[in-house]
């Protein structure tokens, strides 16, 4: 600590220490891992239009909103827990078919009110027990939201027996699931109001403001008097109130909820942050990336599958970009402190 | 060389010959054109300030760092890289006891890496016979199936010791290897190394402890800034002599601690202090005071400051802080920061800044409630007291934007005293505040911290940096293995008495 | 300077039998283990001594969960992760039940098996990938591949004839699928207690950079300690795959769960360097017994999950660096302090 190793640091550092690219490739590396998804996304796009065939038409693209819009608005939420440096919360996939089965049952029996109250007690409960044992018992991330996705699934298929819940076709949620803002479907407009507030709270609060520096470096903002674990129940109380409306948003849509409904979700919203820019190590990233990490992911699995590929092959494509998302971002950053 | 050093140098071989080392790291140069010798039979010491050069050159001797300019050849023959290369060639090494693993035995940590084996197998007899040989060797008894993390700090200094001395090094290295341990274990360590050399071993001892090297050693060399001062048989010297050259400052009763102030009232009063390496300490500052805390490496300072302000546990100890609403107690490190504590670690690219945010960002950090209405972020006003302060520091160049990664250390620095200025804190603690940094930021680091005291801030500074704790202080507490040795003030605080007190010269009576 | 006597320096070694004891047990890590099987132990002797009578299917569901925690545990002792091992399972049934002969087939998910552990090694050691992640999305790839490889809907076997002979207990109740569990606890038992490189599994989790210097190759170590994971996850598979007699591509899942519940449970620390086989087995056996009590007692499969997260959960947030940091977070919640009086 005090005399013994003289790094770098006990000599007077150089003015302006930017890291110079070492190599040219590595300097395409980095800038393809922080910047790419831009002009992937445009170029897939632009591709998809021309030479794959239905996809430039209103009903293909329509679908790929509704596809989309769900496990986008997981993703914008669970990008504050991957930024605060947690990795991810896997329970999404309980969660938000948890509120799902809620809306539409309790609603039958009970109305919306009672309905919509029960799914943020359910969200308030994921949220706390994933952040306490995350943020105060400093467990691992992956492994305590293993478990709470097994205990979430598990208590909703044996309370829903694994049945089809449906609403009444003439119901408010039926009612909700056709509205229209502007051509555009419901789904997709809460997606992007969600993006939109979401983004100003990472970006414009003091919540967020403490969420990026704790996933920049955790020690400092703890010496900067920030109740760090405070922090980190957050990230995950906002991760499960995006499952809950993605919840809302997918049993709106299809007038229906069971339990798995939302198979994957953890795997795709991952993958949309990911690819998107975000570092899986905390600290670096932005809604708008993983917004454009939703549409990347949305029109390659819609191009994909336009194309005839088999699911297995579309989970091992995308699975395959999140590694080499993730390798390019460590390279980069190996690089960048070198 | 003098008739002695030659007789005394003639009835040993040479070991190790380090001819014209040089290392520097990125500008700076930590070890400048040194030559040594070791000597087999021969307890060598190596003395010096913290900073002048003494690790970085255990660790080309050592094989570990290949120097910049120079070599280093054992028996004529160069010294390869790494720390197999210097094994081979006989060299051992006593790291800190940050070298075992934690979860396994006594045994297989003396044994680590030489496992002895059986087609594959380990050969459990043999590796018991050859850690108690090790342990017999430099005669300590430690239970050899007990994990080493329940062995005391001293034991398993020892333990560390036992593995090097199982390779059979004929050199062996120790790098300030008494930071940790009782006069009673010291003197038995001294005695073992004694042993060792009387069986023609080499042993090179690093250190500032004035006591264990004139109760040891046979020869001294002196750095100082990374360049050898001079090699001296020890008994061509004497203690005071040595910490003259250590130091190397002619004139250094002018060099005393020069603050005159009229401090305030109590702010900060730290009783009973205990901590891991914090032995029982009592500790005061006043408003418009600088405290300063003065001692060697390992002596305790950063582990007390961090303890007084809740950024560590304490196991024992009450702080008290006096606000504007009476006295509350510091029971944890927010509490610290909520009553007006405002801490600059040491380590500020680790815990004090975060690199990949603006500066802007980081002086907002603990300003963030002035800085905002109902949680949200008021921009103007955090650009405004960004820009307000990054000027006050000094911040070059004052672009609040860039990212704190790409600036210098000394700029750094600043921005880590400045994200504190705008809470107008009752006390600030300083840890080192101008390592790394150069001398034109050190010296408005300097005049910053002047300021913040004058204007009624209580400030407890701790530095290596001897000129710069006399410079700044009112009061400087020497600290040595957990205790206040001494404290001085006035006249009689010069660079002499500090370091005398913090090697181990007498106790002064404060 | 006279030869001094050896200096008693607190010296630990006790020397009577009851301390020789006492202090041989404070050394061991399965505390936790112990106490829940002898907890669910007394719980099923109440509720449902069935999981006694029939301990061939107890036996069984232990050694399926107990395969995977075990290799695991080789893993978490380096202080890395293998989330990919349930997909690897699966991979690997598919693999051979898709090869027409049955030892081919079988050979087949065994290398898959030692090749994925390759590749996540290379992720984590060459490029330099956190495990978790690495694996994480591993995890991910190798549950696309298995769809691939079977079409999205199980396998059968050619050989159906070889997987009910599998199935039928070879010795007493001992099944192939037990006496296999027994032989790799015992393999990696003997290897990580008795064998060099095993031993140094604990150096590179312990102190990875005490163990570099040392001279112990780490990357190797942890190449090695991966294709241990993939191997027997493999092993599970072809077992899973012989005694279904087809191989499901979705398998593996709650086998995950219980594994990871195992092997924490057992006293191995995430973040490396502590653990044993042994406790992995008693975790295995607390987790097993736990799976079939339930069962038989015909709580349906989805409380089941809830048991076993449960388990998982609080055996993460009970690991002792954990509580201790909980300890020292919790304090927090105490806002306003008295005023002191002076």
């Amino acid at each position: 600590m005090n005399d013994s190793t003289p790094t770098a640091t006990t000599a007077a550092e150089p003015e302006a220490a930017a890291p110079a690219p070492v190599d040219r490739s590595v300097a395409i590396l980095v800038w393809v891992s922080q910047r790419g998804v831009f002009l992937f996304t445009a170029t897939l796009i632009v591709f998809a239009s021309v030479f794959v065939n239905g996809f430039a038409s209103f009903v293909n693209l329509t679908d790929v909103f509704y596809r989309a819009a769900p496990i986008g608005i997981v993703a914008v939420g669970m990008t504050f827990v991957v930024i605060s440096g947690n990795y991810l919360d896997l329970s999404v996939v309980a969660q938000v078919a948890t509120s799902a089965v809620i809306l539409i049952a309790v609603s039958n029996e009970y109305g919306i009110f009672p309905a919509v109250l029960a799914a943020l007690l359910v969200a308030a409960v994921y949220g706390l027990v994933n952040g306490i044992a995350v943020g105060y018992f400093k467990a691992n991330a992956v492994i305590v939201t293993l478990s709470t996705t097994y205990i979430g699934l598990g208590i909703l298929r044996w309370l829903s027996g694994g049945s089809i819940f449906f609403g009444p076709e003439d119901g408010p949620i039926r009612a909700l699931g056709q509205v229209e803002v502007l051509g555009l479907p419901l789904s997709a407009v809460v997606l992007v109001v969600m993006a939109l507030l979401l983004a100003f709270m990472l970006d414009r609060t003091n919540f967020g403001f403490t969420i990026r520096a704790f996933g920049s470096n955790n020690e400092a903002t703890r010496l900067a008097g920030v109740n760090t674990s405070r922090v980190v129940v957050g990230a995950f109380l906002l991760t499960s109130v995006a499952a809950m409306v993605a919840g809302f948003v997918l049993a709106a849509f299809s007038n229906t909820a069971v339990s798995t409904m939302a198979d994957g979700f953890d795997f795709g919203a991952l993958a949309a942050i990911i690819i998107g820019g975000t570092s899986v190590f905390g600290g670096r990233g932005s809604i708008l990336r993983t917004l454009l990490g939703v549409i990347f992911v949305s029109v390659l699995t819609n191009v994909l599958v336009l194309s005839g590929v088999g699911f297995g092959w579309q989970q091992m494509a995308i699975g395959l970009l999140i590694v080499v998302a993730v390798s390019l971002d460590t390279i980069a950053r190996k690089v960048a402190t070198s | 060389m003098t008739a002695n050093q030659a007789t005394h140098d003639e009835a040993r071989s040479v070991l190790i010959s380090a001819e014209g080392i040089t290392k520097r790291f990125g500008g700076a140069t930590a070890v400048d054109d040194v030559s040594v010798t070791v000597r087999a039979g021969e307890i060598y010491g190596i003395v010096g300030e913290n900073g002048a050069g003494k690790s970085t050159l255990m660790r080309i001797l050592s094989g570990i760092l290949s120097p910049s300019e120079g070599r280093v050849l054992v028996e004529g023959t160069p010294l390869g890289v790494g720390s197999r290369a210097a094994s081979e060639a006989g060299i051992a090494l006593v790291h800190q006891e940050l070298s075992l693993v934690p979860e396994m035995t006594t045994a297989e940590n003396i044994a680590l890496g030489a496992f002895p084996t059986r087609s594959g197998f380990i050969d459990r007899a043999e590796l018991r016979r050859t850690a108690a040989a090790a342990l017999e060797e430099i005669g300590v008894s430690v239970d050899l199936d007990e994990r080493v993390a329940r062995l005391s700090v001293a034991l398993r200094q020892f333990v560390e010791i036992a593995r090097a001395v199982a390779s059979k090094p004929r050199v062996l290295i120790l790098d300030e290897p008494t930071a940790t341990l009782t006069p009673a274990e010291t003197q038995y360590l001294l005695d073992m190394l004694q042993r060792l050399a009387r069986r023609g071993m080499a042993v090179v001892y690093i250190s500032h402890r004035i006591p264990e090297i004139f109760g040891i050693c046979d020869r001294v060399t002196v750095l100082r800034d990374g360049r050898h001062i001079e090699t001296v048989l020890i008994g061509e010297t004497d203690p005071q002599r040595l910490v003259d050259s250590m130091v190397g400052r002619e004139l250094r009763e002018d060099l005393q601690v020069h603050r005159q102030s009229a401090p305030g009232d109590v702010v900060l009063n730290a009783t009973g202090i205990r901590a891991p390496r914090v032995n029982g300490i009592d500790l005061q500052v006043r408003a418009g005071q600088i405290v300063g805390l003065g001692g060697l490496v390992g002596a305790g300072r950063t582990e007390l400051v961090r303890a007084i302000i809740g950024a560590d546990p304490r196991s024992a100890g009450t702080v008290t802080i006096a606000t504007d609403d009476g006295l509350r107690n510091v029971s944890s490190y927010q509490a610290a920061v909520r009553h007006g504590i405002a801490y600059v670690p040491e380590e500020r690219r680790a815990d004090g800044l975060a690199l990949t945010m603006s500066v802007s960002d980081n002086i907002a950090l603990p300003n963030r409630k002035a800085l905002s209405r109902f949680g949200v972020q008021n921009r103007a006003a955090t650009a405004e007291m960004a820009r307000r302060l990054a000027d006050t520091v000094g911040l070059r160049p004052p672009n609040v934007r860039r990212d704190a990664g790409e600036y210098s250390g000394g700029n750094q620095q600043k921005v880590v005293i400045a994200k504190w200025l705008g809470r107008r804190p009752r006390l600030i603690v300083l840890d080192e505040p101008t390592r790394g940094v150069d001398v034109g930021a050190k010296a408005e680091i300097h005049r910053l911290v002047r300021e913040l005291a004058d204007e009624g801030a209580a400030v407890l500074v701790v530095s290596s940096d001897l000129p710069e704790l006399l410079d700044l202080s009112d009061v400087v507490h020497v600290v040595r293995d957990g205790r206040v040795a001494g404290t001085l003030s006035g006249p009689e605080a010069d660079e002499r008495t500090v370091m005398s007190l913090a090697a181990g010269g007498q106790e002064v009576a404060s | 300077m006279t030869e001094p006597q050896t200096l008693s320096l607190g010296d630990t070694a006790a020397t009577d039998r009851a301390g020789r004891l006492r202090a041989v047990l404070s050394r061991r890590t399965e505390g936790r283990a112990v106490v829940l099987l002898a907890v669910v132990f007394v719980m099923a002797l109440a509720l449902e001594p069935l999981v006694f009578t029939a301990y061939e299917v107890t036996l069984g569901r232990v050694a399926l969960i107990g395969l995977v925690a075990l290799g695991l545990t080789a893993v978490i002792l380096m202080g890395e992760l293998d989330l990919s091992v349930a997909s690897t399972l699966a991979v690997s049934g598919v693999v051979m039940a898709s090869v027409p002969n049955i030892y081919a087939g079988i050979a087949a998910a065994l290398v898959v098996g030692l090749l994925i552990g390759a590749v996540n090694a290379f992720f984590v050691v060459k490029i330099g990938i956190n495990s978790f992640i690495a694996t994480l999305g591993m995890l991910f790839v190798l549950r696309g591949l298995a769809f691939v490889l079977s079409g999205e809907q199980p396998v059968r076997l050619t050989n159906i004839e070889a997987g009910i002979a599998f199935g039928r207990p070879l010795v007493g109740p001992v099944s192939p699928r037990i006496l296999l569990f027994v032989l790799v606890f015992i393999a990696l038992q003997v290897f990580v207690t008795r064998m060099r490189v095993g031993r140094e599994f604990y150096a590179v989790g312990g102190n990875r950079q005490a163990a570099r210097d040392a001279g112990i190759p780490v990357d190797r170590r942890v190449f090695t300690g991966f294709m241990i994971s993939g191997f027997v996850a493999s092993l599970a598979g072809v077992i899973n795959t012989l005694e279904l007699t087809a191989a499901d591509p979705t398998a593996g899942g709650t086998v995950l769960l219980a594994s990871f519940a195992a092997a924490i449970i057992g006293g191995v620390a995430l973040k490396g360097g502590r653990g044993s086989i042994v406790g992995t087995l008693l975790g295995a056996l607390s987790l097993g017994t736990i799976e079939v009590g339930l069962t038989l007692s015909g709580v349906q499969v989805d409380i089941q999950q809830v048991f076993i997260g449960g388990v998982l959960l609080i055996a993460v947030i009970t690991d002792p660096a954990s509580l201790r940091e909980a300890t020292a977070n919790f304090r927090l919640f105490r806002r306003r302090e008295p005023e002191v009086q002076s």
